[in-house]
């Protein structure tokens, strides 16, 4: 997937909310992209725009998203509902083991679904079903079960196996481990990996947790204030070769169980305001390091293979 | 632990609710009981901080709750700066209540939404009649703000709880709780609502104020890794009981309940190289229900190295692993 | 609606033409100007033949003179006569203070001068005097017949039976008694009154026309202005309900929240003390105790508030019920807060928005409980209220009279004073509804 100077603006009353402005990537097959940011910086406002679904108020105002040679954002809404949407990208929905509809079994939602998109016997349904119940780890009785009859972690792998059945190539997955305990979230991550490389999956991962992120994505995308302002490999960031001022903060800010460290760095001040966002690099007002160039918009330059960063400091 | 014996004592402290389950058990005249905390013992010494940490459902919530008196439990005891606490009512508890406060999780569900940050301030002051007249109430409340660093002061003491910021709202939440002049904190997962990247910032407020009073903490959360530079000592909790305690380096680097172990072995680190492997865990299956806790040590079902004395003795209890470090887990020798 | 309801109550003492209303409903001598069961003056702009409208003067033209010891006071009336009906009456009133002769002369516009009446009258100090054509003026009447009528027509003619007003203001021609034709055109009554001792003086002299139909609501059979009537009842229409609905509500608020609050015993009891009065038909309970006590206004009030406040309870008990599980609740309760606290600083300040709401709704209840008493009689006979005004058109014989204006502008009054509650407690509730989760 190739993303091209993607924008989402949410139309609000009081102006353009710029949630997702100008922000390119790429996702290469088998990988794992992890988009990290704080609350706030429009990573979730950018995996609706992945799958060409913003939530309203919001609006794609420009950019393409490329996938497997098309601009999905051309296509009408009937197609991207056929075939884009679950079958060639699927998304697992931040707190989505809570939308599950407690009237009815999960085997059933689940088989609603899959025969939207693709008819099928309800024999069919139920082995497919099956099939990818045990993938994420479940016993197969889980389908009958209500869902409030489910711990978290299993309504966790519920989803997950529903945004799989139809074989997409790329899930892209907004914070799919943050409201579980720490025991549950690794094994799910665990059963994420294996997933991935049973099934061939590209993945983007969405977190605001760095440490979640070490553990799965192989690349780093770093989004502040709805833009992009790092990417760089895993081994770069947690190696401790990150450059733009906000991701080692961020990685100083992030707790460590095992590092001898003397106490949690912060990040004072707070994000600016997407209506009116300010001139300039927007990380400025609390960068230790801005000066003088800052006052205008750094581009993402590359400064080592397949290490781009948004940061003046290093031209 | 600095002298005078521990500040707060607990001692076999339990609750337990019962829950009906379906029309065919009521019928039958079962009652499902669910035991919350089941049983355990802790103390919090002056000026210190315990960490007592655990998973959803572990009972650690409840525990703080019922230090708090909050709620009232089904057995055991509680102790006060020498005093028993755990029947007291009326006089004693108000004074109770002076010397000991709580921080809650939610910082915007803790505080009356019509409440402005001076009202909210001055609750407690009128409740324990502190303070001759407006003009001394007034100069607590702004002396409060400032502690916990949301000045100028003036500026947000007639602000709604929905004009600040998660992080500014606990703060006045712990300038409430600090305004009586506690001996006794409890911190009911005070940040974990926040945003990671201020998150630091109230802890490292929270210790500040901590050491400037001389303050104890009962800090309660799910994060281990906060736990470890915010505690003096940490408490790990399973099931309604405490299975581990120690310094937060002994419980990190050296677990020896596997509980503990399986705990410290899921937290993510931020380190590179992890991506290609799949994380060793030395644990199976998920939480079981509270109403059917399992027989003998209650955490043999997920027990990599449980053996069948593990079901059928009698439920292991604290014991010595090492200097200011207990386990409760008779095998952790051969683990 | 509500607003044109309030400032009506405000603005009574200007807007109502009669003062007094409130206390002299009761009392015939302070109506005796109006005339019975007249319809509204504006009818006339719907009617083919246009009724003479009451009206109050004051004399166009005042004179005194000296003639040796005695003091001659001429006043004279003007009146416009445009109607095709004339007023059923005129009267003249002053205040006399000792003895004079007194004459009344009526000038048509046809020019003829007709003695109305002479009269001596004996005043001590300050005495108000009235003189009514109709009683006064029938020999002039006839006397003016005789002139034009012809004498079969006379002779079938009756002097006591004619109406005075009837022949005065008709045209002279034969046949004016069987069928007058309107004379049209300024009429003038002069006063002329001799003080002829040192002490005698007039003074307040005022002429009223007892019209045919008469102020904005007409009258009813009492001669009472229906206009003064319906707004001085809005006072307390707006007292009852506002009242009522406040101490209920009070009530059933804090019940709600206290139940809710406390629940275990304490919440059983209220909520069996709420049965036993939520189970009570409150009309006929109101009707057995306002035929044994003939209560007032106010103990009426208090009976209704007494029963009403079951109505919000239930909401409000659901309500509380959720707040009291909010963590700020437990956080008060953790810095060390008594109950009552909880209760009345926190949990009642957030019902208030539906405590308003459920006020508005409940007014049109007493509005229209209080009628239903007063329409049976059985209401406080010392005040005006719309359903009073009501019950007196029932027994009065309005609806077989026809007498419209009497039947409805009370009850079309009592219909918008509910509606104009209910409307507004609507909308609160559309408000606050989704506001009221607290957050």
């Amino acid at each position: 997937m190739t993303v091209e100077n993607l924008s989402l603006h949410y139309l609000t009353r009081r102006g353009a909310v710029r949630a997702v402005d100008d922000v390119s990537f790429q996702l290469t097959r088998g990988e794992t992209l992890g988009l990290v940011g704080e609350s706030g910086c429009g990573k979730t406002s950018l995996a609706t725009a992945l799958l060409a679904m913003p939530s309203p108020p919001g609006r794609i105002v420009s950019g393409r998203i490329l996938v497997e040679g098309t601009d999905i954002l051309t296509l009408p809404e009937p197609a991207l509902r056929s075939r884009i949407r679950w079958e060639k990208i699927s998304m697992v929905f931040q707190g989505a083991m809570n939308s599950l509809t407690p009237v009815y079994t999960v085997g059933r939602q689940m088989r609603e679904t899959l025969q939207r998109h693709r008819p099928a016997s309800r024999a069919e349904a139920e082995s497919l079903i099956e099939r990818y119940v045990r993938l994420v780890g479940l016993p197969p009785e889980v389908v009958h079960r209500y869902p409030h009859e489910l711990s978290g972690g299993m309504k966790q792998r519920v989803v997950i196996a529903a945004a799989l059945f139809l074989e997409p190539r790329i899930v892209v997955m907004d914070e799919p481990t943050t409201a579980l305990d720490v025991i549950v979230q690794a094994q799910i991550l665990n059963t994420i990996k294996e997933l991935k490389t049973a099934l061939d999956l590209s993945l983007i991962f969405i977190t605001h947790d760095l440490a979640t992120e070490a553990e799965v994505a192989d690349r780093i995308l770093v989004m502040y204030a709805g833009r992009v302002v790092e990417t760089a490999a895993n081994e770069h960031v947690f190696g401790g070769e990150a450059c733009h001022p906000y991701t080692a903060m961020l990685l100083a800010a992030t707790p460590r169980l095992h590092r001898r460290a003397s106490g949690l760095a912060f990040i004072p001040g707070t994000p600016p305001d997407l209506l009116d966002p300010p001139k300039g690099c927007r990380f400025r007002a609390r960068c230790p390091f801005a000066f003088a160039r800052c006052g205008e918009e750094p581009p993402l330059r590359e400064v080592s293979p397949g290490h781009e960063v948004a940061c003046w400091r290093f031209e | 632990m600095t002298g005078g014996g521990a500040l707060l004592a607990v001692s076999d402290l339990a609750v337990s609710f019962s829950v009906r389950r379906s029309l065919r058990q009521v019928l039958a005249g079962q009652r499902s009981l669910v035991r919350a905390v089941d049983g355990i013992s802790f103390g919090v010494g002056r000026q210190e901080i315990l960490g007592l940490i655990g998973e959803s459902g572990c009972g650690k919530t409840t525990t703080g709750r019922l230090v708090m008196k909050l709620l009232r439990p089904s057995a055991g005891s509680i102790s006060f700066d020498g005093m028993d606490i755990t029947r007291a009512s009326g006089m004693e508890a108000a004074r109770y209540r002076r010397r000991a406060q709580m921080i809650f999780q939610d910082p915007y569900a803790s505080m009356n939404p019509r409440f402005r940050v001076r009202d909210v301030l001055a609750e407690p002051l009128s409740i324990h009649r502190v303070g001759a007249g407006r003009r001394e109430r007034a100069g607590l409340i702004e002396k409060a703000l400032a502690e916990v660093k949301l000045e100028p002061v003036e500026e947000y003491l007639d602000r709604f709880p929905h004009m600040l910021s998660g992080g500014q709202r606990q703060r006045v939440a712990t300038a409430r709780a600090l305004i009586l002049s506690p001996e006794l904190l409890i911190a009911d997962e005070p940040v974990s609502m926040i945003d990671l990247s201020t998150r630091a910032e109230i802890l490292a407020m929270m210790k500040e104020v901590q050491r400037a009073r001389g303050l104890s903490i009962l800090y309660i959360t799910h994060d281990i890794s906060t736990a470890r530079f915010f505690a003096d000592r940490l408490a790990v909790m399973y099931l309604g009981r405490i299975v581990e305690t120690g310094s937060p380096e002994d419980i990190v680097e050296r677990p020896a309940h596997p509980y503990t172990r399986a705990l410290i072995s899921a937290v993510p680190e931020p380190e590179p190289g992890r991506v290609k492997t799949i994380r060793a865990l030395p644990i199976s299956g998920e939480v079981p229900s509270a109403a059917r806790i399992p027989p003998g040590c209650r955490f043999h079902p997920r027990c990599p190295s449980a053996t069948e004395h593990c079901r059928r003795d009698p439920e292991p209890v604290l014991e010595d692993v090492g200097p200011g470090h207990a386990a409760a887990c008779r095998r952790w020798k051969e683990i | 609606m509500l607003l044109l309801f309030l400032a009506g109550a405000a603005l009574e003492k200007r807007l109502i033409t009669y003062p007094l209303t409130d206390s002299r409903w009761h009392d015939i001598t302070y109506w005796d100007e109006l005339p019975a069961n007249a319809p509204p003056a504006w009818t006339n702009a719907l009617a083919r033949q246009k009724s003479a409208v009451s009206l109050l003067s004051a004399p166009t033209r005042r004179t005194e003179e000296t003639s040796g010891s005695a003091r001659l006071v001429t006043d004279v009336f003007s009146y416009e006569y445009r109607y095709d009906l004339p007023p059923r009456d005129l009267l003249i009133h002053f205040r006399a203070a000792g003895d004079m002769p007194v004459a009344l002369t009526l000038t048509r516009p046809d020019g003829e001068e007709i003695t109305l009446s002479r009269e001596q009258v004996a005043g001590a100090e300050g005495t108000d005097v009235r003189i009514s054509l109709d009683r006064s003026a029938g020999q002039a009447a006839f006397g003016l017949l005789q002139e034009h009528e012809p004498a079969d027509v006379m002779a079938g003619a009756d002097a006591d039976r004619i109406r005075p007003t009837s022949v005065l203001f008709a045209q002279g021609a034969p046949g004016m008694l069987a069928n007058p034709v309107a004379l049209k055109g300024t009429y003038q009554i002069t006063l002329l009154a001799v003080e002829s001792t040192e002490k005698a003086r007039i003074s307040d002299e005022s002429l009223s026309v007892v019209g045919r139909v008469s102020g904005l609501l007409g009258t009813d059979s009492s001669r009472r202005d229906l206009w003064s009537g319906v707004v001085a009842g809005i006072k307390w229409a707006l007292l009852i309900g506002l009242l009522t609905a406040f101490v209920s509500v009070g009530i059933g608020v804090i019940w709600g929240v206290t139940a809710a609050y406390f629940g275990g015993a304490v919440n059983w009891l209220m909520q069996r003390i709420f049965e036993i009065f939520s189970n009570q038909p409150l009309l006929p309970l109101l009707i057995v105790i306002s035929a044994v006590f003939k209560p007032s206004i106010w103990f009426l009030i208090l009976i209704m508030s007494v029963f009403f406040w079951t109505g919000p309870v239930k909401a409000v008990y659901a309500l509380a019920l959720q707040i009291r599980e909010e963590t700020f609740i437990e956080a008060s309760r953790a810095l060390g807060a008594r109950s009552r606290r909880i209760i009345f600083r926190h949990m009642v300040p957030l019902l208030i928005p539906y405590a308003f709401a459920s006020m508005a709704l409940s007014v049109p209840g007493a509005v229209v409980y209080e009628s239903t008493v007063s329409l049976l009689g059985l209401g406080d006979s010392s005040i005006v209220t719309w359903g009073q005004v009501l019950h007196d058109a029932f027994t009065g014989g309005a609806v077989l009279g026809g007498l419209w204006w009497w039947v409805v502008p009370p009850g079309l009054m009592i219909s918008l004073m509910g509606m104009t509650f209910s409307f507004i407690g609507f909308a609160m509730d559309a408000i606050l509804h989704p506001k009221l989760r607290v957050r």
